[in-house]
């Protein structure tokens, strides 16, 4: 909202001179009117020098769209009487016969104000021009100037059509009937149906009601007869249909925030008096006002001591009676109540108050916010900790954090096409009703192709080793929004350094991560093999976890698959491996219920064996293997080296391992160990067909 | 192998979480994908209200299950404007006193730039008991950002409007990056940094708390936007890019 300040010294006294103006904006500011500029204006003839203040008005405070509503403010802020002009309904002759109204449908329109003027159709006077162009309202015709002024005075808009353009001298205040369109005044042929309220003549309409008017009636040169329009619509009605066919205006943004009821008989008598000062018109009607069901006035009661028990400071009885009424209540204190209770009456134009707090909300506004002492609200009762959820995504991190990973915040939507690589379950996918793009559609069922973004990001700033994890939320019609984890990792392993060769990372390097996370929650993943449509067949698995005798699913992990990776953008050739795991498995707190061993007072024996065996065995099949004749004195089990190759027959693999044995109890003979090594390689022969090297 | 970085946006929650966790609050978590009830009406923005706009909201196309991980009868229908939903879940299932910080990814359909994106990071605060005023929250507000940012940050409180607090207000801490006027305060020295006001009582009566015996206050934290001013990132978007040569400036 802009308006000159010369503008407003008319309705009230300010007592901050010209030169001052930042003042008066940062005292607006305070009491919840931004002023975001003040534009200096050059001086008129004989005049101070103006100023265009650009406000930021909230959508509660309509009243405000209009320089009286400021006026009030301003009055409030400064202890000084706003001045409104007494204005008469007769402006001219009253000539004219009064145009019949008729309002069909009184609950979209409970008030219509109509009357007729004779005018003048010209070009508006220099002053009024200049308030319209400081608005940024650009100035058409006098009399479509002057609807344009009452509604930056008064914040009331109005309307005006050509008389001898509509059909009959009359006014049907309806809704649309199917069928029925309308050319408006941006020129364009709109589509109405029976949701929409219109004025309409005796046959067709002529204007959407509270948004544009119709180009037929539009006020042109050779107007000679004007009928003007000021209505109260409801703000619901004019908000939908606005939306409905796409347009916002002037009219539309006032009327759906809530215009003043009592405003349009005010509003038509001011444009005559403005019409007939600017020599436009010299006769008129009298002033036709419809509206069936006045209310009976807001009155919302307002207690003293309520103001101190919300503000946290007590506030000057009078202090609250002088800003109130200044803002146009008006408060009448309740025989025998002390502290006071007052029964306040609202303005119409007010329709943002109708509790208690609001009102306390206008004292405190002008007394300052900065004026409230800070305090410190007592606890009365001890916090409770967050959730596990909390415990477990920090354990994440730091886990993650330590194995070189740094972490990803990436977008909630993606594309749909990629979403279907990675769940292939269509009727799963949520879709946005409006997405921000026509790429990103979909919420996302995982978070890897989020991450496999975030990659590619990096890859293309050559970036060649990467480790990224997300903790996030991914969505399914399925199972709704469940926490999750991704990781991705590619490059170097082991980065380049004078200690030691470079490595490249591979499966195993992600399966140790994923033992180490797990690990942090004091407990056992089990891998098995698996396949999906993003990962490479053979090195895939489902990832399971270990609670007890029961697994549980966590996820899964593999290596993309390249074709995947270069459908998503991705360039270069280095393997990329990634994991996804549903994080509410890993959610109870680790080691809550742990009862620890006593640390073994008895030497180990180790034993290495070498043994060559299938190469798709998995590991962990192995490892059972060997921990069943192994007994409880097999303590560790750890795969040392494993070698493909020369010497080595095709589609075998060669493990070393290493066997720790202990007794809790007493010193293990040399004996005991080679006994329970050879069971165990018994039972790999028998089992798995190894082969002792 | 070195260390990798936490993301600069969980750096600045875990701050905030701290200094709201030793002021005794409980930190919650809750469901991004949100139905209407919790996201605005329960918060005193019935249909058609022009507050709405404020929120340029992302619906969905089809109800999905609710209440992420927590549970809810309503579908989701929209992807939550503000944690707020958070706030009204947990007063539905808990009497006065309240004490609770509500971080999460937001959601609002702005066309991304320098200071927007679609998607940013709020954490919210509630509190409410017997007795608790607008000085409350300007004590705890204000002893909560000296901590975060300087002892010498200067706060100022101004009234704004929000549908679910009466009286609102905005939050301002004096510009750090100049002396009285530069291009991020708009030449205005002072920045903007949250919002806030006193729990509206038609958010009391939602949840079936007697606004005559209890009184409280919220407010809402983008954290973006103090990272963005904390750490002097110039651009919104390069937090949700994940270019390691920006995480890796962060601690770990």
């Amino acid at each position: 909202m802009r308006i000159l300040v010369s503008w407003l010294r008319e309705f009230v006294p300010i007592p901050v001179g010209s030169n001052d103006i930042g003042e008066l904006a940062d005292a607006l500011t305070m009491c919840g009117f931004e002023v975001g500029s003040v534009e200096p204006r050059p001086a008129i003839a004989g005049e101070p020098t103006d100023a265009v203040l650009d406000l930021e008005i909230t959508t509660n405070r309509p009243d405000c769209l209009g320089v009286l509503g400021i006026a009030r403010e301003v009055g409030a802020i400064y202890g000084v009487d706003v001045r409104i002009p007494e204005l008469t309904q007769a402006s001219g002759s009253q000539a004219l016969d009064p145009i019949a109204v008729t309002i069909e449908d009184p609950d979209l329109c409970p008030r219509y104000v109509g009357a007729l003027s004779d005018v003048e159709v010209g070009p508006s006077p220099a002053w009024l021009v200049e308030r319209l162009e400081a608005a940024e309202i650009r100035p058409i015709n006098n009399v479509v100037d002057v609807t344009n002024y009452v509604m930056l005075e008064l914040g009331h808009p109005m309307h005006a059509f050509d008389l001898d353009r509509l059909n009959g001298r009359e006014i049907r205040v309806r809704r649309a009937r199917t069928g029925e369109s309308i050319r408006t005044l941006d020129g364009v042929r709109r589509p109405l149906e029976p949701e929409i309220l219109i004025i309409a003549d005796a046959e067709q309409p002529q204007a959407v009601a509270g948004v544009m008017g119709g180009g037929n009636s539009e006020v042109s040169t050779t107007t000679r007869t004007i009928v003007l329009e000021a209505a109260y619509f409801d703000p619901i009605s004019i908000r939908r249909t606005s939306k409905r066919i796409g347009l916002t205006t002037d009219a539309s943004y006032r009327f759906e925030r809530g215009a003043d009821i009592d405003a349009p008989v005010r509003a038509v008598a001011r444009a005559r008096q403005l019409l007939a000062a600017i020599g436009s018109t010299k006769s008129d009607s009298p002033i036709v006002d419809q509206f069936p069901k006045p209310a009976a006035p807001v009155i919302v009661q307002l207690r003293h001591h309520r103001i101190g028990h919300l503000l946290g400071q007590v506030i000057d009885e009078t202090f609250v009676i002088s800003i109130l009424t200044r803002l146009g209540f008006a408060p009448r204190t309740e025989p025998g109540t002390a502290p006071p209770i007052w029964k306040v009456t609202v303005p119409t134009f007010r329709v943002d108050v109708s509790r208690e707090e609001d009102l306390i909300e206008e004292v405190a506004r002008h007394y300052g916010y900065d004026r409230l002492p800070p305090t410190f609200p007592a606890l009365t009762l001890p916090a409770s900790p967050a959730g596990p959820w909390r415990d477990r995504d920090q354990l994440v991190r730091r886990v993650l954090t330590g194995c070189g990973f740094s972490e990803a915040i990436t977008y909630a939507f993606i594309e749909r096409r990629t979403a279907l690589a990675v769940h292939t379950d269509e009727q799963d996918i949520v879709t946005l009703k409006n997405p921000m793009s026509e790429k990103d559609t979909v919420l996302r069922p995982s978070l890897l192709p989020g991450l496999v973004d975030s990659l590619i990001h990096n890859r293309r700033r050559e970036r060649q080793d990467i480790r990224l994890f997300e903790i996030g939320s991914r969505f399914r019609y399925s199972d709704g929004e469940t926490p999750a984890l991704a990781l991705a990792m590619t490059g170097a392993s082991i980065p380049q350094h004078w200690s030691g060769p470079e490595r490249e990372t591979d499966l195993f390097d992600l399966t140790g991560v994923l033992t180490q996370l797990c690990d942090g929650f004091g407990k056992e993943i089990i891998l098995e093999p698996d396949t999906a449509d993003h990962l490479v067949p053979g090195r895939t698995a489902k990832v399971q976890l270990k609670i007890g005798d029961r697994t549980t699913a966590l996820g899964i992990l593999g290596q993309l698959d390249p074709e995947f990776a270069n459908a998503q953008g991705l360039t270069g050739s280095a393997a990329v491996f990634v994991a996804e795991l549903d994080l509410q498995p890993l959610t109870t707190a680790a080691g809550h219920h742990l009862q620890a061993t006593p640390v073994p007072r008895q030497p180990s024996i180790t034993r290495d064996l070498s043994i060559e065996i299938d190469e798709a065995l998995p590991a962990a099949q192995v490892r059972d293997t060997i921990r069943a004749p192994g007994g409880p004195t097999l303590v560790s089990v750890k795969e040392i080296d494993r070698y493909q190759g020369q010497g080595i027959a095709a589609g075998a693999v060669s493990l070393s391992i290493r066997l720790t044995f202990r007794a809790p109890d007493r010193t293990l003979t040399d004996a005991e160990a080679q006994s329970s090594t050879d069971e165990i390689v018994s039972a790999l022969v028998l089992d798995h067909r190894a082969k002792l090297r | 192998m070195p260390f990798g970085h936490r993301h600069p946006l969980t750096l600045i929650r875990e701050q905030v979480e701290s200094i709201f966790g030793a002021m005794g609050f409980e930190i919650l978590q809750g469901p991004q994908v949100e139905d209407d009830y919790h996201n605005f009406e329960a918060l005193n923005m019935p249909p058609d209200h022009p507050a709405r706009d404020m929120q340029d909201t992302f619906y969905l196309d089809q109800p999905m299950p609710g209440g992420g991980t927590l549970q809810s009868t309503r579908p989701a229908t929209l992807l939550r404007t503000h944690t707020s939903g958070m706030q009204i879940r947990y007063m539905e299932s808990h009497k006065p006193p309240v004490r609770i910080i509500a971080p999460g990814l937001v959601y609002r359909r702005d066309t991304p730039d320098l200071t927007h994106s679609p998607m940013f990071l709020q954490v919210e605060g509630l509190l409410v008991g017997s007795g608790i005023t607008m000085g409350d929250l300007k004590g705890t507000l204000v002893t909560f950002l000296k901590t975060f940012f300087d002892a010498k940050t200067q706060v100022m409180f101004r009234p704004s409007f929000f549908p679910y607090t009466e009286p609102s207000a905005e939050v301002f801490i004096d510009c750090a990056f100049c002396e009285g006027g530069c291009a991020v305060c708009k030449q205005t020295g002072w920045l903007e940094i949250l919002g806030c006001g006193m729990v509206h009582p038609a958010v009391f009566e939602a949840v079936g708390y007697d606004p005559e015996h209890y009184t409280g206050w919220a407010f809402g934290l983008g954290i973006d936007r103090v990272a963005l001013l904390k750490h002097r990132v110039e651009d919104i978007r390069l937090f949700y890019d994940n270019d390691l040569r920006l995480l890796e400036q962060f601690p770990h």
